[in-house]
């Protein structure tokens, strides 16, 4: 690289070798680690308007402003998957399922232990039925002298 | 284009619904498209505005980006800066040629006065105050960071005519600033 081409580089991407095309990028440090008082001259000078632009600052957004952003983004409603896409969905359909599975196993229970047997020669004992003689239990084996 | 856009994944995470990835996108994107806009634009609403329109048009362009295609910074800058050029057209003040436009106010003030808020509004006013090309090159190459190549193709030029835009606005830009005695914001370096 030519010290004019050294000058003419700093003049357009200024004086940081991180802005300068990457292609060049080597050349012109290898140029700039030889102190050519010409190439040196340009670097300051290129690094004096660097300095000068590095003082304009923006400020950061302003919070309103993100809200306003974050706002315009598809909303809470739509962004959620339909709701037969959603992974909870099939817990509280089961749910629902298992309450009514055990409300009818209870009622059917409940039929079975109160309800005579039929097709058999002796009437079983009702669990609810406390006027007969005997329960459920009067007819099992006393094994209490076991 | 061979290498992988960073913002890909989070283009296909915002598609995918991902809860934290629309904040993501606006801390990502947010301060740089902000700072684009207000130094083409010289005014901060209209920039909060512009990047309030950028936003939106991420949010639909999220479902349709294809990886592969420009890289999606490349496609966000040109977005943000057309939005800048139909805001500065309507202003009547776009000059696209090398007429030197209307002249800043530069009268002098003493170096104690000129505080870092004064020396940022004067360069904000010379920054105003160039073409509108040079500005954009400008602020992609040095502000934004952007590589030659990258600003070019954001602008649509070749990478010498970016080169000769960036060289006529630093040109200017240091006879402007320094015409208003270049001690005051040349003279005092931080070494």
């Amino acid at each position: 690289m030519t010290p004019e081409r050294f000058r003419r580089l700093t003049e357009a991407y200024g004086a940081m070798p991180e802005h300068w095309p990457l292609a060049e990028r080597a050349e012109a440090k290898a140029l700039l680690a030889q102190h050519d008082p010409a190439v040196l001259a340009a670097l300051a000078e290129a690094r004096s308007l660097d300095l000068v632009l590095s003082r304009h600052d923006v400020a950061a957004p302003e919070s309103d402003l993100i809200r306003r952003i974050l706002a315009s983004a598809p909303s809470a409603s739509l962004r959620q998957a339909p709701s037969w896409k959603r992974p909870n969905w099939w817990i509280s359909g089961a749910g629902l399922v298992g309450v009514g599975v055990a409300g009818i196993a209870a009622g059917v229970l409940a039929i079975s232990l109160t309800a005579p047997f039929s097709g058999s020669g002796a009437t079983p004992p009702s669990l609810f039925d406390q006027t007969g003689e005997s329960t459920v239990f009067s007819n099992a084996s006393d094994w209490s002298d076991q | 284009m061979n290498e992988e856009d960073p913002d890909a994944e989070l283009l296909a995470r915002i598609d995918g619904r991902e809860p934290g990835a629309v904040r993501e996108m606006v801390t990502r994107k947010l301060p740089r498209l902000l700072a684009l806009a207000t130094r083409m634009l010289g005014d901060r609403d209209e920039a909060s505005d512009v990047a309030q329109e950028v936003f939106v048009r991420i949010w639909k362009q999220a479902s349709r980006w294809q990886r592969g295609q420009a890289r999606f910074d490349t496609w966000l800058h040109r977005v943000a800066l057309n939005l800048c050029y139909d805001r500065l057209r309507r202003r009547q003040e776009v000059n696209l040629g090398d007429d030197l436009p209307e002249p800043v106010d530069q009268a002098p003030l003493p170096e104690d006065q000129l505080d870092e808020s004064a020396r940022s509004e004067r360069i904000a006013a010379a920054l105003a105050a160039l073409p509108a090309r040079q500005r954009e090159a400008l602020v992609l190459q040095y502000y934004q960071e952007l590589s030659n190549v990258e600003a070019a193709a954001v602008m649509g030029i070749t990478v010498d005519a970016l080169e000769s835009l960036l060289s006529r606005a630093r040109r200017t830009l240091r006879s402007r600033l320094a015409g208003e005695r270049g001690e005051q914001v040349f003279g005092k370096e931080r070494r």
